[in-house]
């Protein structure tokens, strides 16, 4: 189907990770991997950059809620930024805004974490 | 020839074998009855006799001895024996008895009888012999060239008439002589037919050198003692003066063809490991692509693989490696020892950065490897590194290596680069045959899926006077975890469901069974469809994975005063379309599954609503609005919204099929990737109508 892309890049001791396009069953474990790498490196502060998502499926919200209570364990967090308007109501509709935190910018985000 | 022969003796080996004993009979009746011959008519059917009785036996033992087509050693050294054992008899026999000097004297059954054993031992052992060498003329064959060994057999047949027409008639003598003439041409012309020793392993080569020179001399000690005056010959001339000549023809033969194949076999000699290294690649090939069609397991043929390599190569050590994902595995070792192949594969490969493309051989290669602290050197004369390349991708390497012998040669190198072609089809192959298992594997799952789906889900909608009810399910492909349900709560309430679990496929349909459960036993104690939703979420606490969660509508309508009652938890909205105004209710509530405390508790409400009068409910899952077009765009909510606002007024069954189709014109190109659920629900006050109907 179509494409999905996970980057990561490195603010300080914030890990932000960059997801673009379809972000489904299929493409779920590519960002997996993304947070495994980053648990082997101890880095537990992640800011997600979802500017350029334009779907998520349920499979994709799995990821994150498989990922944050590790997160959370060792004193750092997954934090959301830029989303679009149609993801954010996904994720909205869930609940997950009671959950997490949602910024609209990524600075915000990392800001939280200092 | 032929056909005079099939004619004349058509038959199986059985047939045979008693045509010529019944021969034999009817021969030695008449050496009973005229033990010594003397008119020309009996001479003439003497010879007769003799010569039907050794064609019926050629023809048996042609039978016997092409058996042994493909095994000319042990054809060779059953010839061996019997000349060696013609041999001995006559030595023997000429040691012990003196000539007899005048055979007319000689007389009476002893006589008879000893000269027939005798001289049909000697023309069994000799027509058996004749049988064997046309065995070995076609051995080996490409063209069909028969005709020159029955020319022989004719030949024989017209020197040995010839020799007892000239034993009466001495004038003739020289038809007898050229006769025997041309038969010896024939006999040196079909020695020639040697070409089986080209086959024969270097081992077998020996073996045939050395039985060849023997067998060859004992043939012509035979021969010559036929040209001797001794006891043995005289029985023979006596019984038979054809016979001597054939006998003598035949011994010839061996003695010719044997000297030939002595010195071709030791002119084949030198070259004969060159050629059973070609053979051993050959059969080596032929298993392997045997192997290719019928081993599915790519280990194996791995094994295989590099074991041919270091037989045909000359190699001493044979390894090779796959490439899956980027990640190298060592597959298969030969002749070294795992870490030590591994590690000098590395050390190999890190020199080419993963780039080599093309089969390389390398010499005097000097490698030095860490081994469990501490440092090894191999020292190889040669290494051959072979890509396993299938549609232009390298998907591993064979690395064939020499330690102490010479470099490789052109050929033997280019054997490996084949074995490396072999192991990429190969590999390509398990490949594919995994994936197609893989996907049975998971079609029949997804069978299993949805069979449990359309098990859990109701089988028909209740009915009632003043709640109408249709539901529409369209599973996906892959089972999309969908599921609604229906509880009757007393006389006049009705409990509802409609919920979605996260993920696809059996793990989603089990968590639905398990979700249906749970609704079927809460919606019996529980009427608070707030806390029943806390409630499930509870038990799910136990059953639900780390990053799977299930979203949920729970409703209770009072049939009687249209009061409906309602949770949610992080589904989508309750649509209420009330005289053709559709709103959307969404009352706070998060996923279950998401949280299993307070957070999930203290952050979902129950919603109370009163119905009018044909206010139509309804409840559907993301699979509706989530229909994408080949564009990627989804239906969307406004669209639902608007098929439903112009259709509101329609019977209930067709507002769903309505939206159904509108779905499906939207998305007739793409294949539809999630269940979708339409729950619709009209109630009609009775009590209005009934007003309305009185006032």
């Amino acid at each position: 189907m179509a494409d999905f892309n996970v980057s990561s890049r490195i603010d300080g001791d914030v890990n932000l990770i960059d997801v673009k396009g379809y972000l489904d069953a299929h493409t779920a474990p590519d960002l997996e991997n993304e947070f495994n790498k980053l648990i082997e490196r101890k880095r537990f502060k992640v800011v997600v950059n979802f500017s350029e998502l334009n779907y998520i499926s349920s499979a994709g919200l799995g990821v994150f809620m498989a990922y944050v209570e590790t997160m959370r364990e060792q004193s750092g967090d997954i934090k959301f930024s830029n989303l679009k308007d149609d993801v954010y109501s996904i994720f909205d509709l869930l609940g997950f805004p009671v959950l997490y935190e949602f910024y609209k910018e990524e600075k915000e985000a990392i800001q939280k974490f200092r | 020839m032929k056909s005079l022969i099939s004619k004349i003796l058509d038959g199986n080996k059985k047939n045979k074998l008693e045509k010529f004993l019944f021969s034999i009979v009817i021969l030695v009746l008449f050496k009973i009855f005229f033990p010594l011959i003397n008119a020309t008519i009996l001479v003439l059917i003497n010879e007769i006799l003799i010569f039907s009785s050794l064609s019926l036996a050629f023809l048996y033992f042609v039978e016997i001895t092409s058996t042994k087509s493909d095994n000319p050693i042990s054809l060779t050294l059953n010839i061996g024996v019997l000349s060696a054992v013609l041999f001995f008899i006559i030595s023997l026999s000429s040691a012990i008895f003196d000539t007899i000097e005048n055979i007319e004297d000689v007389n009476g059954v002893i006589y008879t009888f000893s000269s027939v054993i005798i001289t049909q031992l000697f023309i069994l052992f000799a027509v058996y012999i004749l049988s064997s060498f046309q065995t070995f003329y076609s051995m080996r064959q490409k063209r069909d060239k028969e005709n020159y060994f029955n020319y022989l057999l004719i030949a024989i047949l017209l020197s040995s008439f010839s020799g007892t027409i000239s034993g009466i008639y001495p004038e003739l003598q020289f038809v007898e002589k050229t006769f025997f003439f041309i038969a010896i041409v024939l006999v040196v012309f079909n020695s020639f037919r040697v070409s089986w020793i080209a086959f024969l392993t270097k081992k077998q080569k020996i073996v045939i050198l050395l039985t060849s020179i023997i067998v060859s001399t004992l043939f012509g000690l035979n021969f010559a003692m036929f040209f001797e005056n001794n006891i043995i010959e005289q029985i023979v001339s006596n019984f038979s003066p054809g016979v001597r000549v054939s006998y003598r023809l035949i011994m010839l033969y061996g003695n010719i063809y044997f000297g030939i194949i002595f010195f071709t076999t030791l002119f084949h000699l030198p070259t004969a490991g060159a050629f059973d290294q070609k053979s051993e690649e050959i059969t080596s090939l032929i298993d392997l692509s045997k192997l290719m069609t019928q081993v599915l397991d790519f280990k194996e043929l791995a094994d295989s693989l590099t074991d041919a390599t270091n037989k045909v190569c000359n190699s001493d050590s044979a390894w090779l490696v796959t490439i899956e994902n980027n990640e190298r595995s060592l597959v298969s070792v030969n002749n070294i020892g795992y870490l030590e192949a591994q590690n000098i594969s590395d050390e190999l490969l890190s020199e080419f950065n993963g780039q080599l493309t093309d089969i390389i051989s390398m010499n005097k290669k000097l490698i030095k490897i860490k081994l469990k602290g501490d440092v090894r050197t191999y020292v190889f004369q040669a290494i051959i590194v072979a890509p396993l390349k299938v549609h232009g991708k390298t998907n591993g390497y064979l690395f064939a290596a020499k330690r102490q012998k010479y470099k490789f040669e052109q050929d033997e190198k280019k054997a490996v680069g084949a074995f490396a072609d072999y192991a990429a089809i190969a590999l390509e192959n398990a490949k594919l045959f995994k994936e197609s298992v893989e996907k049975e594997r998971m079609e029949n799952e997804l069978e299993v899926a949805r069979n449990i789906q359309s098990r859990i889900l109701p089988s028909e909608n209740p009915k009632n006077d003043r709640l109408e009810v249709d539901a529409l399910f369209v599973p996906a492909f892959e089972v999309g975890g969908d599921y609604y349900d229906y509880f009757q709560l007393g006389n006049n309430k009705l409990g509802f469901v409609i919920a979605d679990v996260s993920g696809k496929g059996v793990v989603a349909s089990y968590v639905m069974a398990e979700v249906k459960g749970i609704f079927e036993s809460l919606s019996r104690v529980i009427h608070n469809p707030k806390k029943l939703l806390i409630e499930t979420n509870d038990i799910l606490k136990r059953s639900l994975s780390k990053n799977s969660f299930v979203t949920a509508l729970y409703g209770i309508i009072d049939i009687e005063n249209g009061k409906l009652n309602f949770a949610r938890a992080g589904h989508m909205p309750l649509l209420i379309c009330s005289e053709g105004k559709i709103k959307e209710y969404l009352p706070k509530g998060i996923g279950l599954g998401l949280d299993f405390g307070t957070i999930f508790s203290s952050n979902i409400d129950n919603m109370e609503i009163e119905l009018n009068n044909n206010d139509i409910l309804m409840l559907y899952t993301d699979g509706v609005t989530e229909s994408r077009n080949s564009a990627n765009e989804e239906f969307g909510f406004d669209r639902l919204i608007h098929v439903f606002e112009s259709n509101y007024n329609d019977e209930l069954s067709n507002i769903t099929r309505s939206i159904f189709e509108e779905v499906s014109i939207f998305s007739k190109e793409e294949q539809q990737h999630d269940d979708i659920t339409l729950v619709l629900f009209k109630w009609k006050n009775l009590k209005k109508s009934l007003e309305k109907l009185n006032g």
